[in-house]
């Protein structure tokens, strides 16, 4: 094998020249910062490519992104703009033994939840037990009565989840948030890698990385799993709030992995509470439905009237065991940043096992002790509204400024239950290419889960990248971006 | 399972908008050639005339110079008229398409239309104008080849075939319609009809000059154009090719998708083609054109409000005599609302 020196070229500046993660967790290097088994050989490759090359090729994968149309779209008033999410071509690096504990972790989480859902839609053991404040779940406004001893298929409540994760300065993996409604990105995890595939052929090749493409097959059959009582060949359909969403691509990622037809609210009518679309043959029924439409707009005659979007009736079809949805109604009280703090009770409560997968630690201003705890450390903490998304009112204490966190303290005093707080985290970084070389930048991880009878999670998930220099902000909104995410087939020796 | 009623006429009015594009990028070509072999610029007015825009063009425009009236039909977003709004609603329907549709076809008209979007001022002023048609062209005829090569042939296929065709047969009626009035207005119309260029203009706008030299070699009047333009059988944008196309499909849905309500937009076709046989046998067909072809327009408009009315859910469904499965509701009443931004038909 040649040497490192070997394949570098003297003449031009190394990728890997003069990165340092600082202290942090670095996905490639780990502590030691060296590369381990598991990352040598990719280390070498892109050391041997060089700096130019790796520019160039990235400039081709955004090009290519966007004439695709792997984009979502900003409206201003007059214009549709395209955006491409912005894609990093470095990979992320998940060895096969701690993908191993993610996977188990994530299977005893979601089970977790759903076991929840089940018992708050129906015997409420858990609140009687006391184990979490009933207030929490049947106030919160995320608690659907519709939902109040409605049993669905396998007892699943959340099909498909997204685990928020990430990984403190000693490589711990801990949870950070649930997204249980409709969570999205796992086209992106798809189109990232067939980008690799084809703008990086020689860096994966002879690496085993655990293949994502079949996601949509084995989405369509745990779907197909949870369909009502009875029906054989189920008509499994995505409905979409249509193409001015900003996740529009993603609907469509989806129908077309699936095979299923991508439809909107006015391509369904339910009919003796059965649900149908509306054919050029006439109509055809509908078995179950894969919504990316929130609660709220879902059906006109059970909540928001004026949605558009959704469907009458559907809720009365659902009611009487006749259409599957996905997720089900409801699901947001498990997923909620208050009940967060909880779960690992929950858990330990109806699976009587430890958390494979830690939280961070989490304060609860809705309670007391959480509340003086917060005010007395608002400069230490980050402070988090409970019903927002997206990193969106998000108070960072120690970077906010005099002002800003008496605005805050003035906002917890006002509604404390509408907050928690949470230690500053420290997120991994990841190499990740800038105009310099490759310079560490935060990542955390999103892993899809989905559950029909049991639980599959995609190898791998969404790796979220913050690009601005140390910042911890993620989110696509706040100038985040993307990584492919390689699990290796193969323990480490 | 069958196609989704918004699909098809998705795929109805994609097919519909790229067809527009490619005939006004045609006509502009050709004029603008034929314009250039004269002393003086001729006016483009002709061109509004064509499209029945003349009370939108005037509130915009003082006169219709080949800048304005170029602008007009080629770069004016606001104007639903022209090239780059055809092409930007050919998009927003294949956009909602984009699960169904072959990639290749998404990714060649998302490209073209991110092309097409940078259209500047100075690609079409005289010098460039000709490139910038070309360009078109071959955008509009690259969709039309992969959709031909890839499209998989079920309702969907039939649908985008009828909306093709059926907008072909609308543009080259109004070609001849208009250009025939050019005629009629001139005050020497003599001069005009002895005027080669113009008549083999009007044939290269409808991509039918070889073929045309090919049967009446060089026999250019314009009763033959006329009659080629509309009646002849092999000529891929003559009307009676396009009508003919259109019954194919719509027997194609009956026979092969087994959509039994293809029967009121075939008794609609059948009386079409009635149509353009009488035209064969009158005597005067040149003088009676612009009769002619108002009557042709009628009968495209309801072959496509009828499609509308029967596939795409803008009016109630009449219910079907079938056998019901067991837990199937009796079909009819069905009503969706024509809420589709793009629905508008043309003018």
């Amino acid at each position: 094998m040649a040497t490192i020196a070997a394949l570098t070229d003297p003449t031009q500046p190394a990728p890997f020249d003069n990165y340092d993660p600082r202290g942090h967790y670095c996905e490639l290097l780990g502590t030691k910062l060296e590369p381990g088994s598991s990352a040598i050989g990719i280390w070498q490759r892109l050391q041997s490519l060089g700096l130019d090359a790796l520019q160039t090729r990235a400039a081709e994968a955004a090009n290519e992104l966007f004439n695709l149309g792997i984009t979502f779209t900003v409206y201003t008033e007059r214009t549709a703009i395209d955006r491409i999410l912005p894609f990093d071509v470095i990979p992320r690096i998940i060895p096969a033994n701690e993908w191993d504990l993610l996977e188990k972790g994530i299977q005893q989480r979601v089970k977790a939840l759903n076991l929840f859902l089940w018992d708050v839609y129906h015997e409420r053991k858990i609140l009687r037990d006391g184990v979490i404040p009933a207030n929490l779940v049947l106030k919160n406004a995320n608690y659907r009565e519709e939902m109040i001893g409605l049993d669905p298929p396998c007892g699943t409540y959340i099909h498909i989840n997204g685990t928020d994760i990430i990984r403190d300065a000693n490589g711990e993996f801990l949870v950070l948030e649930d997204n249980g409604r409709a969570p999205s990105g796992v086209s992106y995890v798809v189109e990232n890698r067939h980008l690799m595939q084809r703008a990086f052929p020689d860096l994966m090749q002879g690496l085993k990385v655990r293949s994502v493409s079949d996601y949509g097959e084995r989405l369509h059959h745990k779907l197909a799993e949870v369909a009502p009582e009875g029906v054989t060949d189920p008509t499994v359909v995505l409905l979409s709030p249509g193409v001015y969403n900003s996740a529009y691509f993603e609907h469509i990622f989806l129908a077309r992995e699936m095979g299923v037809p991508l439809i909107e609210g006015r391509d369904l009518i339910v009919e003796n509470d059965r649900v149908f679309m509306k054919t050029v043959a006439g109509l055809e029924p509908v078995h179950v439905i894969y919504r990316r439409l929130n609660d709220d707009f879902l059906d006109p005659e059970a909540f928001n009237p004026e949605s558009m979007l959704g469907a009458a009736g559907l809720m009365r079809a659902a009611r009487r065991g006749n259409v599957t949805l996905a997720n089900a109604v409801g699901t947001g009280v498990a997923d909620d940043k208050a009940v967060y703090a909880y779960v690992p009770r929950i858990i330990q409560y109806y699976l009587n096992e430890e958390p494979i997968l830690g939280n961070v630690e989490t304060h609860i201003c809705a309670e007391k002790e959480g509340l003086s705890y917060t005010l007395a450390n608002l400069d230490k903490l980050v402070v988090k509204p409970v019903g927002e998304s997206g990193g969106y009112g998000i108070v960072v204490g120690p970077k906010a400024t005099r002002a800003e966190l008496d605005e805050a303290r003035e906002g917890i005093l006002r509604d404390p239950a509408n907050f928690i707080a949470q230690p500053m985290i420290d997120l991994s970084v990841c190499p990740t290419l800038t105009e310099h070389g490759l310079r560490p930048r935060h990542v955390d991880l999103r892993p899809y889960a989905i559950t029909g009878r049991d639980t599959w999670v995609l190898p791998g998930g969404l790796t979220r990248v913050a690009l601005k220099e140390g910042s911890i902000i993620v989110n696509s909104s706040q100038g985040g971006g993307t990584k492919d995410t390689w699990v290796l087939k193969e323990a480490c020796k | 399972m069958s196609l989704l009623a918004r699909y098809a006429e998705h795929l109805f009015w994609m097919a519909r908008y790229m067809e527009r594009a490619d005939s006004l990028a045609r006509i502009i070509e050709t004029h603008a050639a034929y314009d250039r072999g004269r002393e003086s610029e001729t006016s483009w007015k002709w061109l509004v005339q064509l499209y029945a825009d003349d009370e939108e063009f005037e509130e915009k425009y003082t006169d219709a110079s080949q800048r304005n009236v170029l602008h007009f039909y080629i770069r004016d977003l606001d104007h639903p008229g022209s090239i780059l709004s055809a092409i930007k609603a050919a998009r927003e329907n294949a956009r909602a398409l984009r699960a169904y549709l072959p990639t290749e076809m998404w990714s060649q008209l998302n490209e073209f239309y991110n092309r097409i979007m940078l259209t500047g001022e100075a690609e079409i002023d005289i010098v460039h104008l000709s490139r910038t048609c070309g360009m078109i062209k071959s955008g509009c005829q690259a969709q039309f080849g992969i959709a031909d090569s890839t499209l998989y042939r079920d309702e969907g296929w039939r649908f985008y075939g009828l909306g093709q065709f059926l907008e072909r047969a609308d543009q080259t009626s109004r070609l001849l319609d208009v250009k025939f009035a050019q005629l009629a207005a001139e005050e020497s119309p003599q001069d005009r009809i002895a005027d080669t260029t113009f008549w083999a203009l009007v044939l290269r706008s409808a991509s039918a000059y070889q073929a045309f030299q090919r049967i009446e070699a060089c026999r250019v009047d314009p009763d033959r154009i006329a009659v080629f333009l509309l009646l002849n059988p092999s000529h891929p944008r003559s009307v009676s090719f396009c009508t003919h196309q259109m019954e194919r499909l719509l027997h194609e849905l009956r026979m092969r998708c087994r959509l039994a309500r293809t029967g009121r937009a075939l008794h609609h076709l059948d009386e079409l083609t009635a149509y353009l046989q009488v035209a064969q046998q009158h005597a005067d067909l040149v003088g009676n054109l612009h009769a002619f072809n108002d009557g042709l327009q009628r009968r495209l408009n309801a072959i496509a409000d009828e499609l509308g009315a029967t596939f795409f859910g803008y009016a109630p469904h009449q219910p079907i005599v079938q056998t019901p499965e067991p837990g199937m509701p009796v079909i009819g009443n069905v009503t969706q609302s024509q809420s589709q931004s793009q629905g508008s038909a043309p003018s």
